[in-house]
C-alpha cells in the first residue's frame, strides 16, 4: 500500500542522498533523461599523460578567443566608409581613416581595457594555432588517426584550416597598413587561380580591390560565420571523443580493450578547470606584458602607401614564404597572363599539403594493409616511415615560415638579402628530403636501444670504505618490468572481439579502468 | 592635407617673399603651390632664390630659407683647416683635389666629391660613414664620426669652395611642425625601405636601409635633402615644411613611440609575436601541462 506524503522531509528523502540537488536533477531526468548522458559524461576516463593536455589548450585559447572577441564587437566599426580621426594619439590627428581603423585604434586607447582585450585576443590567437598544430603532432606522431579516428583527424585538420583562415580574416580587420598589404596578397593569390580567379576576386571583394566591402564582409565571416562552424566542428570533435573513447599509450594494465585514467568527476574535473584558468592566465599575462600588433604606429592602410618588412601572423608564414622563395615563372599567352609564381606557392601546393594531410589515414592504410581497430598508441621509433614522413613535411613548413623572415635575417646577420634568398631556396629543398632519412634512422636505431621506451633510472653512486666511488644503474621501475622486451617485437594489435581483461570496475590508486 | 591650416601663412610667405621660381617645370604640384625660398629642381636643389639670403660683412651666404629648415652654409674661414683634414682623412680614396679616382675600371667607387654641397659632406661625414671603414663595402654602416662637428664643417666648407654648390647644412625649427602630418608622409615617402617603424631592413644585394633611431634631426634634413647611397634625393616633391614634419615625426614617434601594451619585442613583427607566442605560450602552457599529467 503505498501513501504520498506531501512533507518537506519526504521531498528531501525523494532525492536521495543529495537532498534538493539530487530532487532537480531527478526532475530534470524524468523529464529529459539527463543521467544516461550525464553519467557517460562524469565517468569519462581521461588517460594520464601529459600530452593529452595539448589539444586542451587549444580549446580554452578558443574560449579565451570567444570573450575577448566579443567585447571587441563592441568597440569594432565594421565599415570603410573615410573618417577623420580625432582621437588621443596625436600622430594620427586629422588623418582620413576608414571607419574599421578609427574604432580599433580607440578601443586599443579610449576603451578601458580595451587594449588589454585586443592584445589578448591576437595572443589567443597565436597560441590556439599554435596548440592545434602540436596537438596534431601529438596525434600523428603516436597514430592516433588509426582506425577509428580518421573522423576526428579529419575534423581536426578542417578546424586548423578554418583557424588560419581565421585568424587572417581577424588580423585584416583593424584595416591597418600591415593587414592592408595582406589583404592585397590575398586578393591577387585568388586573382592567380586559373579559370576562375578573376570572377571569384571579384565576387568576394564586390568589385575591384580594394573596394569599400571586403573589411564589413571580412567582419561577418570572422565573427559569426566561421566561429559557428568552429564552435559546431569542436562539438563534433568532442563528440566523437567521448562516443569512441579516448587512446592511451601502452603499459601495464593498459590494453586496446579497455581505458586507464582519471574519470571526469571529480579528478578530471578539477584539473581540467585549473588548467583552463592557467591558459587563461598565461593569455592575460602576455595581453598585458608583451606587445601585439601595435597598428598605431603603422597608421592607416591606403593602396598608395606600403611599409617594407612586413610579415603575416605566423600560422601564415609558411605561405608567405613559399611566396617569396617561389622563382618569378610567370607566362603570357593567348592574351592571358598565367602566373605560375603565385598559384603554385600560394594555392597548389597548400591544396597539396592540407589534402596530404586529410588523406594521411587513408594513405597509410593503402601501405601497411593494416584494418584493425587501434586504441593503443605507438610510440614514434616504432613506424619510422610515418615518423620520418611527418617530420620531413613539418621541417618543410618550418623552413618556408624562416623564409617568410628572409629580410629579418639577412638585416640582423648582416648578410645580402640575395644569399638568403637563394640559401632558403635550396634550404627548403634538401633539409626536408635529408630529414626523412635522418628521422629514418634514428627512429630505427631507438627501436633497439636498451630500455626504449622506459623511463630513465638514477644512478646510484656509492663510496667505497677505499674511499673509491662507484656509479651503478638503480632497478628498472616496477611498472616497466612487464614489457622489459617489447622492443623486439614492435607489437601490431589486432582488433579482440569482446573484452576480456576490461570488465573489471576496479578502483586502484585512483586509476580506474572501464571497459570499452 | 596639412595645407588646409598653412595656406593663409603661405600665402603671406608667397606675397613676401615673391621670388621668381626657376625650374619648376618638372616639379611635383606641392611646389607648384608652395612657394619655396630655395630652388626645388632636380639639379639646383637648395639653391636661394635671391631674396631671402642673409650674408655676413665679407660677402658670405650666411643663411637662407624659410621657418621651416634653416640653410647655413659653413664659414668659408675653415676651408683651410677643412683642406688639411681632407688631406689627412679623405685624399687617399677622393683625390687630392676631391675630384674622385676611378678604382678598378670603376668610375663610381671614389665619387668626386666637387658640387655636391656642404650637407652631402657634412651628412656622410657625421654619420660617421667616412671615412670608410671598408671602402670597398657595399655599403658604409653608421658608425660614431671619426671627425668632430666643427672639422666636418671644415671639410664641407673646403669641399664646397672648390665648387660652391647647395644644398648648406639644414637646420629644422620643429615648434610649429605637424606631426600627423609626418606620419603620413612617412608612410607614403619611407616606409617602403625603412619600415613603418623605422627600424630599417635588408634591400637587394647587400644594401639595406639604416634604422632611424638614433639620428639627429638634421641628419635627416640631410638624407633626405641629399639622398645619400640608394636612397633617392626628395627635392621637388616635397616641401621644407613637409620635411620638417616628417622630421618632427622620427625624431618623436619613431625615435621616442608612445608605446602602450608592454614589451615592444623588438620591433621584429609578427616574427617575434610568432617566436613569443609559440615558445612561451605553447611551450609554456605545454610545460604546465607536462606538470599536471603523467610523464611516463
Amino acid at each position: 500500500m503505498s501513501q504520498t506524503l506531501n512533507t518537506k522531509r519526504s521531498q528531501r528523502d525523494a532525492g536521495g542522498p543529495y537532498g534538493k540537488i539530487g530532487q532537480s536533477l531527478n526532475e530534470l531526468d524524468d523529464r529529459m533523461g539527463i543521467a544516461k548522458g550525464g553519467r557517460t559524461f562524469l565517468d569519462k576516463i581521461f588517460p594520464d599523460h601529459w600530452s593529452f593536455m595539448l589539444g586542451e589548450i587549444a580549446l580554452y585559447s578558443f574560449v579565451v578567443l570567444l570573450a575577448t572577441g566579443i567585447f571587441l564587437t563592441l568597440y569594432y566599426v565594421p565599415s570603410q566608409d573615410l573618417t577623420t580621426y580625432t582621437g588621443s594619439y596625436l600622430p594620427l590627428y586629422g588623418q582620413k581613416v576608414t571607419e574599421a581603423f578609427a574604432s580599433t585604434v580607440n578601443l586599443s586607447f579610449a576603451v578601458r581595457a580595451g587594449l588589454l582585450m585586443r592584445q589578448m585576443h591576437h595572443w589567443s590567437c597565436d597560441i590556439f594555432v599554435g596548440a592545434i598544430v602540436v596537438h596534431m603532432g601529438r596525434v600523428f606522431f603516436t597514430g592516433a588517426f588509426r582506425k577509428p579516428r580518421e573522423t576526428n583527424w579529419v575534423i581536426g585538420t578542417t578546424l586548423l584550416i578554418l583557424a588560419i583562415v581565421n585568424g587572417f580574416l581577424g588580423y585584416s580587420l583593424p584595416d591597418d597598413l600591415v593587414s592592408g598589404t595582406g589583404i592585397r596578397i590575398a586578393y591577387s593569390i585568388i586573382l592567380s587561380i586559373p579559370v576562375v580567379g578573376s570572377y571569384v576576386a571579384f565576387f568576394l571583394f564586390g568589385g575591384n580591390f580594394p573596394g569599400t566591402s571586403i573589411i564589413p564582409r571580412f567582419f561577418i565571416l570572422h565573427v559569426l560565420i566561421i566561429p559557428l562552424v568552429i564552435l559546431a566542428l569542436v562539438g563534433a570533435h568532442m563528440g566523437l571523443l567521448v562516443r569512441q573513447k579516448h587512446t592511451q599509450f601502452p603499459g601495464k594494465g593498459k590494453t586496446e580493450n579497455n581505458v586507464v585514467g582519471t574519470p571526469m568527476y571529480p579528478v578530471f574535473m578539477a584539473k581540467t578547470t585549473g588548467f583552463m584558468f592557467v591558459v587563461s592566465g598565461a593569455i592575460a599575462l602576455l595581453g598585458a606584458f608583451a606587445q601585439i600588433n601595435p597598428i598605431w604606429q603603422f597608421g592607416p592602410y591606403t593602396a598608395s602607401r606600403i611599409s617594407y618588412a612586413v610579415q603575416p601572423d605566423w600560422y601564415m608564414g609558411f605561405l608567405d614564404g613559399a611566396l617569396r622563395i617561389f622563382p618569378a615563372w610567370s607566362f603570357h599567352s593567348f592574351g592571358h597572363t598565367i602566373p605560375l609564381e603565385v598559384t603554385i606557392p600560394a594555392v597548389i601546393f597548400p591544396g597539396i599539403l592540407f589534402n596530404l594531410i586529410m588523406a594521411w589515414p587513408a594513405i597509410e592504410r593503402k601501405f601497411t594493409k593494416d584494418n584493425a581497430m587501434h586504441n593503443l598508441l605507438d610510440r614514434p621509433s616504432n613506424r619510422p616511415k610515418r615518423t620520418a614522413a611527418g617530420v620531413a613535411v613539418a621541417v618543410l613548413c618550418a623552413m618556408l615560415f624562416i623564409a617568410s623572415s628572409t629580410d629579418v635575417i639577412a638585416n640582423f646577420f648582416h648578410v645580402s638579402l640575395n644569399t638568403v634568398l637563394w640559401a632558403m631556396r635550396v634550404l627548403c629543398i634538401v633539409v626536408p628530403i635529408l630529414a626523412y632519412p635522418v628521422t629514418y634512422k634514428i627512429a630505427r636505431e631507438m627501436q633497439g636501444f636498451a630500455g626504449a621506451g622506459k623511463r630513465k633510472t638514477t644512478n646510484i653512486v656509492t663510496r667505497t670504505i677505499e674511499g673509491e666511488y662507484v656509479a651503478t644503474p638503480a632497478p628498472v621501475y616496477v611498472d616497466d618490468m612487464e614489457h622489459e622486451n617489447e622492443h623486439d617485437a614492435v607489437p601490431v594489435p589486432t582488433y579482440v572481439v569482446g573484452d576480456d581483461e576490461g570488465q573489471s570496475d576496479e578502483n586502484i590508486n585512483g586509476v580506474r579502468r572501464i571497459p570499452r | 592635407m596639412k595645407s588646409r591650416f598653412r595656406v593663409p601663412f603661405i600665402a603671406i610667405a608667397a606675397l613676401v617673399v615673391a621670388g621668381p621660381v626657376v625650374g619648376l617645370a618638372s616639379a611635383a604640384v606641392a611646389s607648384t603651390t608652395v612657394q619655396t625660398p630655395y630652388q626645388t629642381g632636380r639639379s639646383n636643389a637648395g639653391t636661394p632664390n635671391s631674396t631671402n639670403v642673409t650674408k655676413d660683412s665679407s660677402g658670405n651666404i650666411v643663411s637662407y630659407g624659410n621657418s621651416a629648415i634653416t640653410y647655413t652654409a659653413p664659414s668659408s674661414a675653415l676651408a683651410a683647416l677643412g683642406q688639411s683634414l681632407f688631406l689627412e682623412n679623405c685624399a687617399s680614396c677622393h683625390g687630392t683635389q676631391a675630384n674622385g679616382v676611378p678604382a678598378n675600371g670603376t668610375s663610381g667607387a671614389f665619387p668626386n666629391l666637387v658640387g655636391l654641397g656642404p650637407a652631402t659632406i657634412d651628412f656622410w661625414i657625421e654619420s660617421g660613414r667616412m671615412p670608410a671603414a671598408d671602402p670597398r663595402a657595399v655599403q658604409a654602416n653608421r658608425r660614431v664620426a671619426r671627425l668632430t662637428h666643427e672639422q666636418a664643417l671644415a671639410v664641407a666648407a673646403w669641399v664646397n669652395s672648390l665648387g660652391p654648390s647647395y644644398p648648406d647644412i639644414p637646420s629644422p625649427n620643429l615648434a610649429s611642425a605637424n606631426v600627423s602630418n609626418g606620419a603620413a608622409l612617412f608612410a607614403l615617402n619611407c616606409a617602403a625601405c625603412h619600415t613603418i617603424e623605422g627600424d630599417g631592413d635588408a634591400l637587394a644585394a647587400g644594401t639595406y636601409a639604416p634604422s632611424l633611431r638614433n639620428i639627429p634631426a638634421y641628419q635627416v634634413v640631410e638624407a633626405i635633402r641629399t639622398g645619400p647611397g640608394n636612397m633617392p634625393r626628395f627635392t621637388g616633391n616635397l616641401s621644407d615644411f613637409q620635411v620638417a614634419d616628417i622630421v618632427k615625426y622620427v625624431t618623436t614617434e619613431i625615435q621616442h613611440p608612445q608605446n602602450p601594451g608592454g614589451a615592444g619585442l623588438g620591433g621584429l613583427g609578427p616574427v617575434a609575436e610568432g617566436f613569443v607566442g609559440l615558445l612561451l605560450g605553447v611551450g609554456l602552457l605545454a610545460l604546465v601541462g607536462f606538470w599536471v599529467g603523467e610523464r611516463q
